[in-house]
């Protein structure tokens, strides 16, 4: 049995209509029919969730963005549930997954094609994509014009310390920012990278950069191809531990989830989900 | 001599220095600061600017910086110019350019024909 949440956020009103629509139609062609339930102040992704498992759904999808679907993970919290996904918009997470748009997302699901992925762990909270931290803005960099980038990349380097895989090693640096990936849409020259099979996490740490090398490397920065920055640092952790500096905002989606000191860590194969045939791992 | 890739999939960049063990499946290129060990089974660089107080094993090295500790290479190990190593290597085929510094022992694999000792003459 399915169970749809739909989650209208970042959407108008008119728009979210058709999409229903849409969304209506597709299901039944493609015979994944079941419960729909709308996401609204008084019903949270957590309450829907928590409905929907108490009733045995076996396949929960979220239809809506990145973070409607990192909070249904979230809400999961690893129980044993089928998660599908519906993007509404054009989403990184759409795009690793292999979806397009609502009506190839149905016929994805509809096909069955379950994965079993790696999951990232900040404290308490999942992701599938990444996590920022420092000169990385919220949301997407693609849109980002020069003036902001050079800004970003501009900003006082802060020393970051961690330890890495229960203490292996430890590790000092000044960096602007950084970034943790689970799983990416950017590709990489090694396809063992970024890949959320593979039950490691890729972090990179991003130099300060003047505005010359900012706008030399502006393509790598807008299409978060940070490791191809010179001077930019580039490891391999299961876990990792953020010390310094303390009180650093952590982000998946642009949405803070945890300060440091943090816990990462990766727990491999941990999620079952619906992918395409074009996905990017 | 076995090719050394350009394309790194752990980078330790020059701001950076690790105290420990660094592990990698793939290529690593360092040009910051490590204390410990380092292992890989493909290929190490050390950049100019490295300071490596270290063990190192790698499939094969390029050495441009500056390694305290003792190297064990599979292939091929490279001493650039700038290259500085103190400690003991072992590989199966050394490169030493005009410049470099090494002072320690070398052990190197037998080398697959026998050597001849009229040829050598």
């Amino acid at each position: 049995m399915y169970y749809y949440i739909v989650d209208p956020q970042k959407i108008s009103q008119r728009h979210f209509d058709q999409v229903q629509n849409i969304l209506y139609s597709s299901v039944s062609e493609y015979r994944i029919s079941g419960e729909t339930a709308r996401v609204t102040g008084l019903r949270t992704i957590n309450q829907l969730v928590e409905t929907a498992l108490a009733r045995g759904v076996k396949t929960l999808v979220a239809v809506g963005t990145d973070e409607t679907l990192h909070e249904v993970i979230n809400a999961v919290k690893g129980r044993e549930v089928i998660i599908g996904f519906i993007p509404l918009l054009r989403t990184e997470l759409g795009e690793i997954l292999g979806l397009g748009d609502i009506e190839h997302s149905a016929k994805t699901i509809g096909l069955r094609r379950v994965a079993e992925l790696d999951l990232a762990q900040v404290n308490s909270n999942f992701f599938l994509s990444n996590l920022t931290f420092g000169a990385l803005p919220a949301g997407p960099l693609s849109g980002l014009g020069y003036k902001t980038l050079k800004n970003l990349f501009g900003m006082p380097t802060f020393q970051i310390k961690f330890t890495a895989d229960n203490n292996d090693f430890s590790a000092t640096l000044s960096a602007v920012g950084g970034i943790v990936v689970n799983s990416r849409a950017t590709g990489s020259e090694s396809s063992q990278m970024f890949n959320p099979t593979d039950g490691v996490l890729d972090v990179v740490l991003l130099p300060k950069l003047n505005r010359f090398r900012t706008f030399r490397y502006r393509r790598e920065i807008l299409t978060g191809r940070f490791e191809a920055i010179p001077g930019s640092s580039l490891i391999h952790v299961r876990q990792m531990e953020i010390t310094t500096p303390a009180g650093l905002p952590l982000r998946v989606d642009g949405k803070i989830v945890a300060r440091t000191p943090a816990q990462i860590s990766v727990l491999p194969q941990a999620l079952k989900i619906i992918v395409g045939r074009d996905r990017k791992f | 001599m076995a090719k050394i890739q350009e394309f790194a999939e752990t980078i330790v960049s020059s701001s950076m220095r690790i105290e420990g063990e660094l592990k990698s499946a793939g290529n690593i290129k360092i040009d910051g600061i490590v204390n410990g060990k380092v292992q890989t089974a493909q290929d190490l660089i050390i950049g100019p600017n490295a300071q490596i107080d270290a063990d190192l094993i790698a499939g094969n090295a390029t050495v441009a910086g500056a390694v305290k500790g003792n190297v064990m290479v599979k292939g091929a190990l490279v001493i650039l110019e700038t290259g500085k190593i103190v400690g003991n290597v072992s590989c199966a085929s050394l490169g030493i350019r005009e410049g470099a510094y090494f002072s320690g022992a070398c052990k190197m694999a037998e080398p697959k024909s026998p050597i001849n000792a009229s040829e050598s003459n």
